[in-house]
């Protein structure tokens, strides 16, 4: 077999080699406890001050903003349901999302609801937008906190995120957006964006699985979800993952200063394996081609075809796709998002989502060009003998 | 090694059965797939949880992780509501005994299964059922005590030319020995399942009463009634009673009483004394012939109407498109409606059907039309 092809960036990505030299040092010699005082724990201090802010930097942000998580999840979760347990309080208990959040967002709006919330959610155009009159709507002065994703996991659609973070502003709501699959690719400058909390994930930008960051803005009203020590200032209890902290902050350097010419590449790639792909499977359908997209996914159903099937054929043949959002079972259901869009379940069955990344090569759109479409050939062939 | 390596897609449900034969393929030099086939949402009493994952589906992939290949999810749950459960319930609902599991070989195992292997371009699927695949044909397993066959016979005929089933030639001692010796302590000492998979208390009213209306007749009150017409008591629905059941039947009778027969037109469960239970012939509908040539009207071959029931012989008397009739060598205890059919000739399979009547000493001629 030639070698094996991973086009599933939006669910990892490798740890770049530039971030594990910068972790390197605190597996070893500085291996301190931050909230130590003695001189190892100083320097662990010194090196986690820093993380956070070149991080800050790196998002227009301050350095006391910048709250260092285990990850996307978690940021989510924290800012969900900590905005809105704090705003509870204020006679506010209403939550507006999106239903094409990723599970992060819908899981902690659900949670909230379970201690009473009030979920709205707004309507999503065909192309994967959130309709921000729809958004508007929703909005009153119950409403708590609004969490609406910048860039969707599986279509990479883009979401008007400064419309929408005014519109929740004038209604004195909260405003988070989760800028996971955002973050590199979209240029975010939280000195100047009308949003409250934005979550990042380490493991998507080069930075190991397990670190993530959550910006939160200066006077947002926070309960933390754990509860210990007084650590990030009490909002996130619980020794920091100082090595993570570093390589999360030299990753995201990383990524931002190469943004303009990764997104050039990777447009390029993008557009050149979707004109393939359409023009040898014409009544293709590409998720969201008329919508604003980050330049790394593509996600492609064919009428007729199974992705469970399809996604098997490809891994055995070399090629990492998916279907959508991972699912621990390793099972296939059909997307959540492409139902909130209105799409056929016959398509969404369909779905396979390919995503580029630092390990694509003009080479390996090539190949998938070309197997790609002769897998479909061959999965309609079987359908058109078996049923 | 074979000389090229053939691909395989091993239908692996965690337990020892599977794995071992996931394992000895892969010994044995074939490119081996694993496969777990989710065929129910196992989480319906879990929330908010997506995913359902089973320990099996754990266990069934750590054992691939164990040989190196992979091993997939596949999700069947919409065929397999539709092609097992659904019939599952409406045989229960016309008074019937169903067996699941043959079905589930027959459209879930080794049809759906097969459309997978297809799409990956495996020549062969296994599973790890206790029967053999000799000459193009299926045989019993050679552990008879463990042998599977009784379960296969609805299989299409072509597709047993793409089964293998590597465990068949074992006993289960053996298995377990085998997967001890390969290494995969994971499942080696794994229970049996002995219930239905999808209704692992056993409690299958509960099941029916989730898929029925709240009034069907199945699982509402009914006279339980003699031979002779008598009204021996009530029952809380007939779906909760089989034939030859003694549990629920009311005592105070000068022999012990069994269900005979369950009358779904007028919710009746009749009871009679144990002769009336023996069958001397049976019929049976939706036939599938597992051989190219199979026996015709005189001949002579073993039957089964019981998984785990001897078989005795049997001579053709009747055939029809889909349908058999046979006349038994000797009375046959409780032969129930929905439960398989199943011809040998000594250990190789002919063939089943379900069985939709015995021919008792009490009832009138054949009913089975020409």
């Amino acid at each position: 077999m030639p070698h094996p092809i991973y086009l599933d960036h939006a669910a990892t990505t490798p740890v770049r080699r530039e971030v594990r030299e910068a972790m390197e040092p605190f597996f070893g010699p500085r291996f301190g406890n931050p909230s130590s005082t003695h001189r190892w724990g100083r320097e662990a201090r010194a090196a986690l001050d820093e993380a956070r802010e070149r991080l800050a930097r790196c998002l227009g942000a301050k350095s006391a903003e910048i709250c260092f998580t285990s990850g996307g999840t978690e940021g989510d979760n924290l800012a969900v349901l900590g905005s809105w347990r704090a705003q509870r309080e204020r006679g506010r208990s209403a939550i507006v999302s999106s239903p094409i959040e990723h599970k992060a967002v819908l899981g902690a709006v659900h949670s909230a609801a379970h201690e009473g919330a009030e979920e709205r959610m707004t309507a999503v155009t065909p192309g994967g937008v959130v309709d921000a009159r729809s958004f508007e709507g929703l909005l009153d002065s119950s409403v708590a906190v609004c969490s609406v994703m910048w860039v969707n996991n599986e279509i990479g659609t883009i979401q008007p995120i400064a419309e929408l973070g005014v519109i929740a502003r004038d209604h004195g709501a909260l405003f988070h957006t989760d800028a996971v699959q955002a973050f590199g690719k979209i240029a975010i400058d939280l000195s100047s964006l009308p949003v409250d909390l934005l979550t990042i994930s380490g493991h998507k930008i080069g930075a190991p699985k397990g670190i993530g960051a959550i910006y939160i803005r200066h006077g947002t009203p926070l309960e933390p979800l754990l509860h210990g020590g007084s650590q990030d200032r009490g909002r996130r209890p619980g020794t920091e993952n100082v090595a993570f902290a570093v390589g999360l902050a030299r990753a995201a350097e990383l990524t931002v200063a190469e943004r303009p010419s990764e997104v050039a590449r990777l447009v390029a790639l993008r557009d050149a394996l979707e004109l393939a792909l359409l023009s040898k499977i014409p009544d293709a359908i590409v998720h969201g081609r008329d919508t604003p997209r980050a330049p790394h996914i593509l996600n492609i159903s064919v009428p007729g075809t199974d992705s469970e099937s399809l996604l098997m054929a490809l891994d055995l043949a070399g090629v990492a796709c998916s279907s959508g959002s991972a699912c621990q079972s390793g099972n296939v259901d059909p997307s959540h998002v492409l139902a909130a869009l209105g799409v056929s379940r016959e398509l969404a069955v369909g779905a396979v989502r390919m995503s580029l990344g630092c390990l694509t090569t003009p080479e390996c759109v090539r190949r998938v060009a070309d197997l790609f479409p002769a897998l479909i050939t061959k999965a309609r062939r079987l359908a058109g003998t078996t049923s | 090694m074979l000389p090229t390596r053939e691909r395989v897609l091993v239908a692996m449900s965690g337990g020892v059965d599977s794995s071992v034969a996931a394992a000895l393929l892969h010994e044995q030099g074939y490119e081996v797939i694993g496969a777990t086939m989710k065929l129910f949402c196992y989480g319906e009493d879990v929330p908010d949880r997506p995913c359902c994952s089973l320990d099996s589906i754990d266990d069934a992939r750590r054992v691939c992780e164990r040989l190196g290949v992979p091993h997939y999810v596949l999700n069947l749950e919409s065929a397999f509501g539709h092609d097992v459960i659904d019939n599952f319930v409406s045989e229960y609902a016309s008074g019937r005994t169903p067996i699941p599991c043959v079905r589930c070989n027959t459209f879930t195992k080794f049809r759906d299964l097969l459309r997978r292997a297809d799409a990956v371009d495996a020549r062969w699927i296994a599973t790890g059922h206790y029967a053999r695949v000799l000459g193009g044909e299926l045989h019993r397993g050679l552990d008879r005590a463990k042998d599977q066959s009784y379960f296969l016979w609805g299989i299409d005929r072509s597709v047993v030319q793409r089964m293998l089933l590597p465990v068949g030639g074992l006993g289960k001692a053996t298995t377990r020995a085998t997967a001890h010796a390969l290494g995969l302590d994971v499942v080696a000492e794994k229970p049996e399942s002995q219930d239905i998979c999808f209704v692992p208390d056993g409690d299958h009213v509960r099941l029916l009463a989730r898929h029925l209306p709240a009034d069907a007749p199945a699982l509402s009150r009914g006279p339980i009634i003699t031979l002779d017409g008598l009204i021996a008591g009530e029952h809380d629905g007939f779906a909760r009673f089989t034939v030859g059941q003694r549990r629920g039947v009311p005592g105070g009778y000068s022999q012990p009483m069994y269900v005979v027969e369950i009358r779904p037109a007028d919710r009746a469960v009749v009871i009679g004394p144990r002769e009336a239970l023996l069958g001397r012939g049976v019929i049976a509908h939706d036939v599938s012939w597992l051989t190219a040539r199979p026996p015709r009207i005189g001949e002579v071959v073993a039957v089964q109407m019981r998984h785990r029931s001897p078989p005795v012989e049997a001579e053709v008397i009747r055939l029809a498109p889909g349908q058999i009739e046979l006349a038994l060598a000797e009375p046959v205890a409780a032969i129930t409606a929905g439960q398989s059919l199943v011809l040998y000739d000594g250990d190789r399979l002919l063939g089943g059907g379900v069985i939709e009547s015995a021919r008792t000493a009490r009832s009138p001629l054949p009913v089975l039309a020409a």
